[in-house]
């Protein structure tokens, strides 16, 4: 990583590398409840590795000063591929995920620090110069199915 | 319109109105001609203007006299070419859609083609109906995605031509590379123009940073930068695009690099007082001015990245350099075309999107020397000069002609084409007049030929009078002769700024 600098850009994206990579690191903690949550993600290009992702149930969980509530390593052996979490409690998540594609576990980046494996967020939500906000990329899951779709090469 | 078109507009309306009142028909009628010409030394807007589609392969009408013998191959140029979109519009030149043109020659005729570079920031713009992708002087608009550099590449600024049988792309015929600076090269198809795809010279190195101005060796030989803050990637890559090597340095400052030079040993970094202090969008807001700062100069040895000198100047600002050489003693030169800040950047280039522009002291030639003894000088000429192209034959090497825009007033660029003798001081100009808009002109050598300057120059010119884009060969040691040859197209292709010739 390179080291913090006057150059926010580039600490902005080794942020969204840290970010991802505490989140899916950190261990899962699940919570009893009766709702289910599928998530698939689209658009694989590159049919290697695995699509790495972790559901955050809190702004502290998503910007990684809590642990999430579920993590995933989903291989990557479909253009589209699904994880389901069952037994959710209802209220609010967002996910963030990338595809690993050579399979190291982490998020790759070039030497400036930008990823350079594909990442993506729930809502297809965007960042701007970073990780997307938990603003933009919350859902809602009620009792019963819940479904997420997620574009992420 | 702005305020500044309309008033334009009324000035001419106005001139025309006095010019038929006072004087006899006859007289009125070539008074209204010059007016007519004077306006249209200022009705530039048509250079800034949109193309909103691709140009299919068309012959270019002859003008005047006559394809010199030996002359075929093909210059392929690129440049900004659509800015406005419904929802919204580029607020600066630097950020429309790369648009690759095409003028070949061969049996004696031209022809051009242009074709649009098929990004994601155009596929992402297109479908959003606006420029919602940020970019040099443009903001985000809701609804962008961006991941990567690579997202924002507008794939705008010059062409590289890779050498070889196949090509780095695979195909045959050569390749040909769409450079932006802040992103991947993108493969271009030189036969139809159509995007081959984002060139990712290493896994781990995609959506690197890439200047559009790469050196290239007399021998093929490729060398760029991808410059982020105070740190640069040092490209090599053989004369097919393989990669060579690719090395992280740190820089002195975090300098806005456009260009760099090199001579046969070394590379030559000139790190102005532009200087990034915050991650802003659009990307040049980050940058500020500090005209009270030195330049300085860093010069890398080639064989050993970490073998490194560092010269100091004046602030000065300039987008581009000459190719360098050494003196036997070790003394370093090269040409910049030098303005006193970075207005023209910050400012105008945003104006003339909007047909908008305010005076501006024009760049003048320089040259930039290093001495053994770590001290650097510059010796400004009076000679208004942009977009310095040298033979690339002697890429390095001593030389002494740089060859340019040049002719400044009244309007954005330039009116005409010159070659300036470093070592006689001598400038061998041609000026179209106000109703043509200059282009860079390439140095075409002349096939079995070897001397400096033994061969042709080529510049395409936007004639506002004509509304056409025009195609000018002429022989580079008689440039105040005027053009050997003429074409015209039928249509107008926005202005575009660097290009490469491809024998044929």
């Amino acid at each position: 990583m390179p080291k913090p600098s006057l150059q926010p850009r580039r600490a902005l994206k080794s942020t969204i590398a840290l970010t991802l990579l505490l989140s899916i690191a950190l261990g899962a903690v699940t919570a009893a409840s009766a709702a289910t949550l599928t998530v698939t993600f689209t658009g694989l290009k590159t049919l290697t590795g695995s699509v790495m992702m972790s559901l955050s149930a809190s702004p502290e969980a998503w910007d990684g000063k809590a642990p999430p509530t579920d993590r995933r390593k989903i291989p990557a052996d479909a253009a589209a591929v699904t994880a389901t979490f069952a037994d959710l409690k209802p209220g609010t998540y967002a996910v963030r995920a990338f595809h690993d594609i050579d399979g190291d576990g982490k998020l790759n980046t070039n030497p400036f620090g930008m990823p350079t494996e594909p990442y993506a967020f729930s809502n297809n939500a965007h960042g701007s110069m970073g990780p997307a906000s938990w603003g933009d990329a919350v859902f809602t899951v009620t009792d019963g199915d819940n479904r997420q779709t997620i574009d992420i090469d | 319109m702005t305020n500044a078109l309309s008033r334009r507009d009324l000035m001419i309306r106005l001139s025309a109105v006095a010019a038929c009142a006072l004087v006899p028909p006859e007289i009125a009628q070539a008074a209204g001609q010059l007016a007519v010409g004077a306006a249209l030394g200022v009705d530039w807007g048509l250079a800034f203007a949109d193309r909103d589609g691709d140009l299919a392969p068309a012959p270019m009408r002859l003008l005047s006299g006559a394809c010199p013998e030996g002359l075929s191959g093909a210059l392929y140029r690129n440049g900004p070419g659509k800015f406005r979109r419904p929802g919204g519009s580029a607020t600066h030149w630097f950020d429309g859609d790369g648009l690759v043109r095409a003028f070949r020659v061969a049996g004696g005729k031209a022809s051009l083609s242009a074709r649009f570079v098929d990004t994601a920031k155009r596929r992402a713009d297109t479908a959003a109906g606006a420029v919602v992708t940020p970019g040099f002087g443009t903001a985000a608009r809701p609804g962008a995605k961006v991941t990567n550099n690579d997202d924002t590449n507008a794939a705008n600024i010059s062409m590289l031509a890779l050498r070889g049988e196949k090509g780095a792309n695979g195909k045959g015929g050569g390749a040909l590379w769409a450079l932006w600076e802040a992103g991947s090269p993108i493969g271009v198809d030189p036969a139809d123009l159509s995007t081959v795809g984002v060139k990712t010279l290493r896994p781990d190195l995609a959506h690197m940073p890439f200047l559009a101005h790469p050196r290239v060796e007399p021998d093929g030989e490729i060398w760029s930068l991808g410059v982020l803050g105070d740190k640069a990637l040092v490209w090599r890559l053989g004369p097919d695009g393989a990669l060579i090597s690719a090395e992280v340095i740190e820089l002195p400052c975090a300098s806005y690099v456009h260009d760099f030079t090199a001579t046969e040993r070394h590379l030559i970094l000139v790190l102005q007082p532009l200087l990034q202090e915050k991650a802003a969008l659009p990307y040049i807001d980050g940058f500020v001015w500090k005209p009270t700062q030195s330049t300085r100069i860093l010069v890398l040895d080639k064989a050993d990245l970490g073998d490194r000198r560092i010269y100091e100047l004046p602030a000065m600002f300039a987008f581009h350099f000459g190719d360098a050489w050494a003196d036997p003693d070790g003394t370093i030169h090269f040409d910049a075309c030098v303005s006193d800040d970075p207005t023209f950047a910050t400012r105008n280039a945003r104006q003339v999107l909007n047909g908008d522009w305010t005076p501006l002291p024009p760049p003048r030639l320089a040259l930039i020397t290093l001495t053994p003894d770590r001290r650097a000088r510059i010796e400004r000429t009076d000679t208004v000069a942009e977009f310095p192209r040298t033979d690339p034959r002697h890429a390095g090497w001593p030389r002494a002609f740089t060859v340019h825009a040049t002719k400044d007033g009244g309007s954005p660029l330039f009116h005409g084409l010159a070659t300036h003798n470093w070592k006689t001081g001598a400038s061998d100009a041609f000026d179209f007049g106000g109703a043509h808009l200059v282009e860079e002109a390439v140095f075409v050598p002349r096939p079995g030929g070897g001397g400096e300057l033994d061969g042709w120059l080529l510049a395409p010119s936007v004639n506002l009078a004509a509304k056409a884009t025009e195609l000018h060969v002429f022989d580079a040691t008689r440039v105040a002769a005027g053009p050997l040859a003429s074409w015209r197209a039928e249509v107008a292709l926005p202005v575009s700024l660097h290009g490469t010739w491809v024998q044929g």
